[in-house]
C-alpha cells in the first residue's frame, strides 16, 4: 500500500500534477541559469527610472512595469499612448510617413521638469502635417517569446494577399524598413522581440541603450542643452539583456479547463470563421532556449495584417494601411479589461461587433447566432 | 628647375588626389527604406530604427559614389535616379562637417516584396 502511494506521488511530481503556468510565471522547463536571468530581468522590468538616471526628457512611463502591470507584471494596463502619422491616400503611390524625422510615430505624453522648464511643454508636440492620431493601449506581452520563436515561414504560409482561396480573408505581412518580416506591434511592424523591447526603452521611457544610443528629438528638434543630464547609454547591455530575458521567458497564461459550453463555443468560434485570422496554434522553430524550441503556442493569431474596415482605421505604419491591423493574439485575453488596439471595446462581445472589413462576415455570423451560441463563444474566449 | 617643381608637385598632389578618390573607412552603415530621393541635390533620406524608435538618415550622394542593384549574387551598377521610395538599400557612409556622405549604396530589394 505504502509502495503504491510512493509510486503515485512520484508520478505526480514528475509530470501529471505539474501546475500549469499562471500569469506572470516563467515558461516551464527553464534551466537554472535561464530562471536566474528571468528573476533578475523582472527587477529591471520593474525598475522606476528618474531623470537623474535617464528618464525622458520625453516619456510615456517611468518603467516597463508602470504600464504592463495588470494583473501581473508583463500583462496589460490601463495607460493609453499616442501614435501619429501622415498618409494621403488620394495621392498616387501614397507612402506612409511615420514622422520618424519629427519625433514619430510615438509622441510622448510626459516630459521631465527640466524639459518643461526649457520649452514650456507638457508633452511632445505633434507636427501640423499629422493626418491621424491613434490611441494605443498597453498590450499584454505574456508569451511573446514564443511568438518571437515562430519561423517567418510559418507566418508567411498563412498569407493570402490576393484572397486566392476566396474566403474573404487576405492576410498579408508587414515589413520593417529593412525589408524583414514584421510581427510585433499593433501594425506588425517590428521583426523581433529584442528590437521591440530595446526600442521601447527609448520611446516609452526615454532610456537610451546600446541598441538606441541617442535620445529622440522634440518633434524633430534637438533637445535643449542641459535637459538630459544622464550620460548615454542610460542602461547598459546587461540590463537590456535581462529585461529582454524576462519578457522572452514569460509564459503565456495557460488556457483554463473548458466547460461543455466553452467547448461548444470553441467549435462555434471556428464555424463562424474567426479562426481564419485567429489561428488557434502556431509552432515555434529551432531556438537556443529549449523552452521556446518546437513548442505549440495557443496564440490565436496569424501575425499578419488584415483590413478591419474604416471604422477602426487610424494610422498607417510601413506597409500597413490605416485600416490594416495585425490579428491580435488572444492568448491571455481573459485577463484583458479593454479590447481592440485602442481599448474602445469594453467587452469581448463589443470587440467582435466592431470588427469590419475582413472580419465583417464573421461578425455578421456571430450576431446572427442564437443567444446561447453567442454566450458559448464568449465563454470559450474567457478560457483563453 | 622645372623638372624638380613638376616632380615635387606630382609627389605632393598625387597622394591627395588618390585620397580624394578612395573613400575613407566607413564610419557607419545603415539598411533601411528610401523615404525620399532628390536627384538634383543628390541627397537621399533613409528610414531605419529599432522597434518603434525610428530615425531618418539624410545622406549626400557625391557623383562618384558607386550605386548598385543587388539581385542574388549579381550586382549591376545603377544611377541615383533609379532609386525610388520604398527601395531597401544598404549604405555605408561617413560624417563630414556638411553632414553624412554616402560611400557606397546597394539596392537590396523593395519593402513590399521583402528582404530576408
Amino acid at each position: 500500500m505504502t509502495r503504491r502511494w510512493i509510486a503515485l506521488l512520484a508520478m505526480c511530481s514528475a509530470a501529471s500534477c505539474r501546475r500549469p503556468p499562471q500569469p506572470g510565471d516563467p515558461l516551464p522547463g527553464l534551466s537554472a541559469a535561464e530562471r536566474a536571468q528571468f528573476d533578475s530581468g523582472r527587477a529591471v522590468f520593474d525598475s522606476t527610472f528618474t531623470p537623474q538616471v535617464g528618464l525622458g526628457p520625453l516619456f510615456n512611463a517611468s518603467g516597463c512595469g508602470e504600464c504592463h502591470e495588470d494583473p501581473v507584471k508583463g500583462a496589460g494596463g490601463d495607460e493609453v499612448e499616442h501614435h501619429a502619422a501622415v498618409f494621403h491616400p488620394e495621392r498616387a503611390a501614397a507612402m506612409c510617413d511615420e514622422l520618424a524625422d519629427k519625433g514619430g510615430p510615438v509622441f510622448q505624453d510626459s516630459v521631465t521638469p527640466a524639459l518643461h522648464a526649457a520649452l514650456g511643454i507638457d508633452r511632445e508636440p505633434r507636427p501640423p502635417s499629422v493626418t491621424v492620431v491613434a490611441e494605443r493601449t498597453t498590450p499584454d506581452i505574456l508569451g511573446f517569446g514564443l511568438l518571437d520563436a515562430v519561423p517567418d515561414s510559418v507566418i508567411l504560409s498563412y498569407a493570402d494577399p490576393d484572397d486566392k482561396n476566396h474566403d474573404g480573408i487576405s492576410g498579408r505581412p508587414n515589413r520593417f524598413f529593412d525589408g524583414r518580416l514584421g510581427r510585433f506591434g499593433r501594425k506588425a511592424s517590428v521583426p523581433t522581440l529584442r528590437e521591440f523591447n530595446d526600442g521601447a526603452f527609448q520611446v516609452e521611457i526615454g532610456i537610451t541603450n546600446p541598441s538606441v544610443p541617442v535620445e529622440g528629438t522634440v518633434a524633430g528638434d534637438p533637445l535643449p542643452a542641459g535637459t538630459d543630464p544622464a550620460p548615454e547609454p542610460e542602461i547598459g547591455a546587461r540590463g537590456l539583456e535581462l529585461a529582454d530575458a524576462f519578457v522572452r521567458l514569460l509564459a503565456p497564461p495557460a488556457p483554463l479547463k473548458q466547460s461543455r459550453e466553452a467547448r461548444r463555443g470553441r467549435d462555434i468560434f471556428a464555424q463562424v470563421g474567426c479562426t481564419g485570422c485567429h489561428i488557434p496554434t502556431l509552432r515555434t522553430g529551432d531556438n537556443p532556449i529549449p523552452a521556446l524550441s518546437h513548442k505549440e503556442v495557443a496564440a490565436y493569431t496569424d501575425l499578419l495584417l488584415h483590413d478591419m474596415g474604416p471604422q477602426l482605421a487610424d494610422i498607417c505604419f510601413g506597409l500597413a494601411k490605416p485600416s490594416e491591423f495585425r490579428t491580435e493574439p488572444l492568448m491571455g485575453v481573459r485577463l484583458a479589461t479593454k479590447f481592440l488596439h485602442d481599448g474602445r471595446a469594453k467587452t469581448p462581445e463589443q470587440a467582435i461587433e466592431m470588427h469590419g472589413g475582413e472580419g465583417m462576415r464573421s461578425r455578421d455570423l456571430f450576431e446572427a447566432l442564437p443567444a446561447a451560441d453567442r454566450a458559448a463563444l464568449l465563454a470559450f474566449l474567457k478560457t483563453l | 628647375m622645372h623638372r624638380v617643381t613638376l616632380i615635387s608637385a606630382v609627389l605632393f598632389i598625387a597622394p591627395l588626389a588618390l585620397a580624394a578618390q578612395q573613400p575613407t573607412a566607413p564610419h557607419d552603415s545603415v539598411r533601411g527604406a528610401i523615404r525620399a530621393v532628390d536627384t538634383r541635390g543628390r541627397t537621399l533620406e533613409v528610414t531605419t530604427g529599432v522597434g518603434l524608435a525610428l530615425r531618418v538618415v539624410r545622406l549626400q550622394v557625391p557623383a562618384a559614389v558607386p550605386i548598385t542593384d543587388q539581385k542574388g549574387a549579381q550586382s549591376a551598377p545603377i544611377n541615383l535616379a533609379a532609386l525610388k521610395p520604398g527601395d531597401v538599400i544598404r549604405v555605408s557612409f561617413g560624417s563630414r562637417p556638411t553632414g553624412f556622405v554616402a560611400y557606397t549604396i546597394e539596392r537590396v530589394g523593395r519593402m513590399e516584396v521583402g528582404v530576408p
